[in-house]
């Protein structure tokens, strides 16, 4: 799991290439090195070799026979590092002196360069290697004299450094591989701290912000950007909901006055019908003063300050009065009611506001059941949470619509016209939920609605 | 039957005083703290209406102020929601009932008058009778002309507040408040199922119903009809 994120993590990919382009630029640096280092190894051959076969026709030409004895002594001892092999031989290339037997038979190459590798031509048992390169030169007096040198050391050190220079390059490539995981590893931890904050921001705590105090460099600056622009969105957000506060307020009054112009007016009215009338109207009045309610109601509960008045709350007793002042509702629709209620405990909270979210889930799931269907309402302990289930067999609500139905007004369109209620209700729900650091999740109930509510446990001896 | 208003807001406070006056009450109102605890110290009232939030001296402290001389006229606390709807603190502090902005007239009106009654019974009683309605609170029974009736705890409960306050209108928030001990908005009518399975075991089969509901307002357990 967290080997596969980090392999398909942009850093981790852009290492691997990087990787990749590094180990094509050290190939072919050492490629170059080792071309260098070979042409620098045959050249002094070639160098050697043509002084020694300078030297040695000048020490035959100074004094014959003897001197290329000596020559031959001096320059072919056992403890010299490179072993040369010389021949002077007359115009029909037989052997006047040099320590090769006879003329090699040689393969010729450019520039007078002859090149042989036969074993049986040494003189003495040693085994020297097999491959020789020679030069000859036939002295103005007719002799040919040839030097050769074997060169398998000159081969051997090649190897040498082709060798290490590809264990170099695998070095390179499994050391740059290793790193490239770790850094990998190491950004992406960073970078999963602040998509796990965002994410928590964006299920609806704005005023989360990313930690910037392990941060360094450009993490540092990117957290600190997100955070302004969170900063900024928070402010519009704020901005927003004050003035459909404010609107809501500010309403209110001048209804509240409508509303009661009209119920004065009712008192008054003689006529049955203007009567009637005016009672649809403050009805109506009455619903919108519902709505500006409904709305200040989770305006107040958004800004946390109802926290101040939490206290113990038994929810097994508030959930079973919800259930008693509803199940009649249910009953009139010949509804299948079933109640499962675990003993939970004290909850720390406020009851008015948790009765209203309870109560305004089953009053839904009631209102959106059909005749004969079934509501559930369970409340159970579950490892650290407290958890509240109403479950009905209605309508339901459709994957795509399940987030939605928590912003304010919102209504699934198929219920706007066959139910009564300002779309309110569920916004009240998740700002309680909220209010007391709770979760609030929708299930398909197959058929129908689930409504999961979770609360942190408090801390308690059970 | 003399009230005193203490609001600062005119056209609420206009409100109030024109449908208490309309009801027969004699009001007074006072627009700010200082004039309203002044009034309401020096002259004798049967109950105060005072708001929460008032210039110069609150709605909280002209209650303490009141109870701390001694004076136990009832009063009812008005609230407007944007404050922190803290009605314990002000019970707490000597408040009779709290209502919150905006409200009914009705509502407002029926919780003044059950606040009056309260005034007047205060003495502990262990039988409620209304008509041939009876209901003894020791032995929790409940009988109408000589029938018993078997009652849930919680339509005992109803019937035992509505036996209370009979003769008077009873809102369904006052209900809820009361009878089920929480302050919510029930969005839907469920109080009126509750009380019509009520009205069911005591009206029905009798010439006289006693359970009333009166349009726009709530309930009211008499005789007179």
């Amino acid at each position: 799991m967290i080997l596969s994120k980090i392999f398909t993590s942009f850093t981790f990919r852009f290492l691997v290439s990087y990787v990749a382009w590094l180990s094509l630029a050290v190939f072919m640096v050492l490629a170059l090195i080792y071309a260098f280092i070979a042409y620098d190894f045959f050249a002094e051959v070639h160098h050697s070799v043509t002084e020694e076969l300078g030297s040695l026709s000048q020490a035959y030409q100074d004094g014959g026979e003897q001197a290329v004895e000596n020559f031959v002594r001096i320059h072919s001892g056992p403890d010299r590092l490179i072993r040369f092999f010389y021949f002077v031989g007359d115009e029909h290339l037989n052997k006047i002196a040099g320590n090769l037997n006879q003329w090699p038979e040689s393969k010729e190459y450019r520039d007078g360069w002859l090149g042989f590798n036969f074993e049986s031509m040494l003189d003495d048992a040693d085994s020297v290697g097999t491959e020789f390169i020679a030069r000859s030169k036939q002295l103005p007096g007719g002799e040919h004299v040839l030097v050769a040198r074997h060169y398998a050391d000159v081969l051997n050190s090649t190897k040498l450094v082709a060798g290490a220079l590809t264990r170099s390059m695998v070095a390179t490539i499994l050391l740059g591989t290793i790193g490239g995981t770790i850094v990998a590893a190491l950004s992406l931890q960073r970078i999963d701290r602040i998509n796990i904050t965002l994410r928590r921001i964006m299920t609806g705590d704005l005023t989360e912000r990313i930690d910037i105090h392990s941060s360094t460099g450009d993490f540092l600056r990117l957290s600190e950007n997100v955070n302004q622009m969170l900063d900024r969105i928070e402010a519009l957000m704020t901005g927003v909901q004050q003035v459909s506060d404010n609107i809501a307020h500010d309403l209110r009054t001048p209804l509240t006055r409508l509303r009661n112009k009209l119920s004065s007016l009712h008192e008054n009215c003689a006529d049955p019908g203007n009567r009637e009338e005016v009672e649809a109207l403050i009805e109506e009045a009455d619903g919108l003063l519902g709505t500006f309610s409904a709305l200040l109601r989770i305006a107040q509960v958004e800004s946390g300050n109802r926290r101040s008045g939490f206290a113990s709350v038994d929810l097994c007793t508030l959930v079973s009065d919800v259930i008693e002042l509803y199940e009649p509702l249910s009953a009139e629709k010949n509804q299948v009611f079933h109640t499962g209620l675990a003993k939970v405990g004290s909850f720390h909270g406020d009851r008015n506001l948790l009765f209203q979210a309870v109560a305004n889930l089953v009053d839904n799931a009631i209102k959106y059941t059909p005749e004969g269907g079934k509501v559930q309402v369970n409340l159970a302990v579950e490892k650290n949470v407290l958890r509240i289930d109403v479950a009905d067999s209605g309508i339901g609500i459709p994957e795509e619509e399940r987030e939605k139905v928590f912003q304010r007004f919102f209504r699934v369109e198929h219920s706007r016209s066959r139910h009564p209620g300002n779309g309110l209700g569920l916004s009240l729900v998740q700002a309680v939920v909220k209010l007391h650091d709770g979760y609030i999740d929708l299930k398909d109930n197959k058929p129908g609605l689930r409504i999961i509510l979770r609360f942190p446990r408090p801390e308690q001896l059970s | 039957m003399r009230v005193l208003l203490i609001e600062d807001d005119a056209s609420v406070a206009e409100y109030i005083v024109k449908g208490l006056r309309e009801s027969g009450y004699q009001v007074e109102h006072a627009a700010d703290g200082k004039t309203g605890l002044v009034q309401a110290t020096t002259e004798q009232y049967d109950a105060l209406i005072v708001d929460r939030m008032l210039p110069y001296v609150d709605g909280l402290t002209i209650i303490q102020t009141l109870r701390a001389a001694n004076d136990s006229t009832p009063a009812l606390i008005l609230s407007a929601l944007g404050e922190v709807d803290d009605r314990v603190k002000g019970l707490k502090a000597g408040g009779d009932d709290y209502l919150v902005k905006p409200f009914a007239f009705a509502e407002l009106l029926a919780r003044i008058e059950v606040m009056l009654r309260r005034q007047e019974a205060g003495s502990a009683v262990t039988r409620l009778k209304v008509a041939d309605l009876e209901m003894d609170l020791l032995a929790h029974k409940v009988s109408r002309a000589g029938q018993a009736f078997n009652l849930q705890p919680r339509e005992y409960k109803l019937l035992e507040y509505l036996m209370r306050h009979a003769g008077q209108v009873v809102t369904r928030t006052m209900l809820l408040e009361n009878v089920w001990d929480y302050h919510f908005d029930p969005q839907t009518n469920v109080i009126d199922v509750h009380v019509s399975r009520l009205r069911q075991k005591i009206d029905k089969g009798f010439d006289k119903p006693l359970l009333n509901t009166v349009r726009g307002a709530g309930y009211m357990l008499d005789d007179s009809q």
